[in-house]
């Protein structure tokens, strides 16, 4: 086979160009030194401590917990509901409706939120942490919906058929054969919405009428240079708990489509 | 041969019809299958044969008419009360279950005491040959090893009636012919209705008591299968068990119980009229099994009637040979097997050969 060190050359600087940058955040959280800039000025913890002491970003971050477990819950409940039907029953419009499910995958999420903006306020409803939820599940649903349809498809419909045959009902053939068997598909679905909603921002930006939350208040703290440090500590934070989160989930679906006995058709990861 | 006349009705369909939307599926079926038998519905894919298994376990509502099982009606009866169970084209192996909780799932509302159930299921996993498999996972087995497990859960429950849905279509040919032998024994020894639902003859022929051979939802024939076989009542079922050849044939007269005939490349024939099944309007054609035609070597004379013909293609088995043969010197050609005993050489093509025949053997399509 030829070599060819142009298309080398070019996936190593695409790859730089991605973690690069990400990379240059646990450096600077260690170092000892207000400005960020190399040279290295030396190891500390400081920035950690000081990210901790922040009052303000603990109630950002409560509240971003606060939302992303709601956002993530109420985005998987939904999404089990669409993909059960969608894999399972026929009926009218079923193509345009999945498809507007799916939809805000592909809308500009600023769209989504100035609409949403308008709606709300020309409804007269307070801008708070719940209508930050309401429009993170718009976004995170046709996630959920993606990753439960994969498992629920994966699922024979004989195992159903084979467990009323055997004299169960539809409700506990749904708690003893489909849940466990989607399980993993679900536990994905949580992981990765909670993943989207907690370092989403154009929403919360949008919709959280200035509420500490915790990706808007990391792009406020931006604006004092003396506080880039313990905020790039707090995204090594963030970077190593994503990462966990993420590779957790895709473990979990790999080992729902291999405990259904299913081919893997590509999943996030 | 059992004959299953004096047993009693296990299930009666009385014009049954199902609608998928527009699409006809069940275009009237009726008839009866016998407590104790093995039954098996035969089409090719497409039929109504799953379908129709799948109306008697309850997964789909008929669109009309009448299911009877044990003389009750099944109109208002859930899958899940039939007194049927199913074994599936899958297998449907619960697959985060072990063997014996596969075996015993049916049994989770059984009174029986915890003792009991877990005799119950090591019974049924002897039954089935799988003695010390219950603590195995399910997705660790063999395609063989789940269909005895699909067997023993659905066994357990002791059904009137067992639905076998394609159950060895996943299985390689050795296993196959293995598990046919072994499903008949089983349906012997537990004494429960069988029904089997197949697109491989061969399959119905061996393992079944009676067949109803199905084509675009209906039934062609119910017959045992030696009546299948030897006297099929249409061109098509004739066509779809085993090898026929046809020959284009005239109906010279017909009187009483004899019809003679005019067979291209056989001369005059006459046949009994129960050789001849209801008429279906199309052009008369005379069917033979390749295994009633046999070539006769040397001095040999027929014990009926004779043709002389044509070798046209040889076709080598090991211990059969086929011959293609133009007979009496027309365009109709005839496929005929030969055994490959001790003295009797397989012969070439082009050779001019005699072929004996016999009259009772013909079966008369019109």
């Amino acid at each position: 086979m030829k070599k060819a060190p142009i298309l080398k050359g070019y996936t190593l600087f695409y790859l730089l160009f991605l973690y690069g940058p990400i990379l240059l955040l646990p450096i600077f959280a260690f170092n000892d030194s207000k400005v960020v800039a190399f040279p290295l000025k030396g190891l500390t913890l400081n920035w950690f401590a000081e990210m901790a002491a922040d009052q303000n970003l603990r109630t950002a971050a409560k509240n971003s917990l606060i939302i992303a477990f709601s956002v993530s819950s109420i985005s998987t409940i939904l999404g089990i509901f669409a993909a059960r039907a969608s894999v399972r029953y026929n009926f009218p419009g079923k193509a345009p409706i999945m498809g507007m499910i799916m939809l805000p995958l592909v809308l500009p999420e600023m769209i989504v939120a100035m609409a949403l903006l308008v709606v709300l306020l020309s409804l007269g409803i307070q801008l708070s942490l719940f209508t930050v939820i309401v429009g993170q599940v718009l976004i995170c649903t046709p996630f959920a919906v993606a990753i439960l349809t994969s498992a629920f498809q994966s699922l024979d419909r004989s195992l159903e058929e084979a467990s009323l045959d055997l004299g169960e009902t539809a409700v506990s053939t749904f708690r003893l054969i489909v849940l466990p068997l989607v399980m993993p598909g679900i536990m994905a679905s949580f992981l990765i919405c909670f993943t989207i909603s907690f370092d989403e921002f154009i929403i919360a930006n949008f919709l959280g009428s200035g509420k500490p939350i915790l990706s808007v208040y990391i792009f406020g703290q931006f604006r004092f240079p003396a506080k880039v440090p313990s905020m790039l500590a707090l995204g090594t934070v963030l970077v190593l708990f994503s990462i966990i989160l993420l590779g957790f989930a895709e473990y979990m679906r790999r080992r729902g489509i291999a405990k259904a006995g299913g081919k893997d058709s590509g999943g996030l990861l | 041969m059992t004959t299953t006349d004096d047993r009693p009705t296990m299930i009666e369909f009385k014009d049954v019809h199902k609608y998928y939307g527009d699409y006809h599926a069940l275009r009237g079926i009726n008839g009866t299958i016998k407590a104790g038998e093995f039954f098996s519905l035969l089409g090719p894919s497409g039929c109504g044969k799953t379908t129709l298994l799948r109306t008697i376990a309850g997964f789909e509502d008929i669109s009309s008419g009448v299911i009877m099982i044990d003389g009750k009606d099944m109109a208002s009866v859930a899958a899940n009360t039939r007194p049927t169970n199913m074994v599936f084209q899958s297998y449907a192996i619960f697959p985060h279950m072990s063997v014996e909780e596969n075996v015993g799932f049916g049994l989770r509302k059984d009174p029986r005491s915890k003792d009991e159930k877990a005799a119950a299921v090591a019974e049924a996993l002897g039954m089935v040959g799988l003695k010390g498999f219950g603590k195995r996972a399910a997705h660790a087995l063999s395609g063989g090893q789940r269909q005895r497990v699909a067997l023993a859960r659905a066994l357990i429950l002791k059904p009137k009636v067992l639905l076998l849905d394609e159950p060895l279509s996943a299985l390689d040919k050795k296993m196959r012919e293995h598990m046919q032998v072994e499903l008949i024994k089983l349906q012997r020894q537990v004494g429960i209705t069988f029904i089997l639902v197949t697109h491989d003859q061969e399959e119905a022929l061996v393992m079944s008591d009676r067949i109803a051979v199905m084509f675009d939802g209906e039934i062609a024939q119910l017959a045992d299968p030696e009546t299948l076989y030897r006297r099929p009542a249409t061109k098509k079922v004739a066509d779809f068990i085993g090898t026929m050849n046809f020959i284009p044939a005239t109906i010279l007269s017909e009187a009483g119980d004899k019809v003679e005939i005019e067979a291209k490349g056989l001369g005059r024939v006459a046949l009994d009229i129960a050789q001849a099944p209801t008429p279906a309007g199309e052009d008369p054609v005379v069917g033979l099994r390749p295994e009633t035609l046999t070539l006769l070597y040397d001095d040999q004379k027929a014990p009926e009637r004779e043709t002389e013909g044509v070798i046209d293609e040889v076709i080598y088995f090991g211990d059969m040979t086929y011959y293609d043969v133009y007979l009496g010197g027309t365009d109709v050609e005839v496929r005929l097997s030969m055994r490959n005993v001790p003295g009797r050489p397989v012969l070439d093509v082009g050779t001019k050969v005699r072929v004996a025949w016999s009259p009772s053997a013909l079966v008369l399509f019109r």
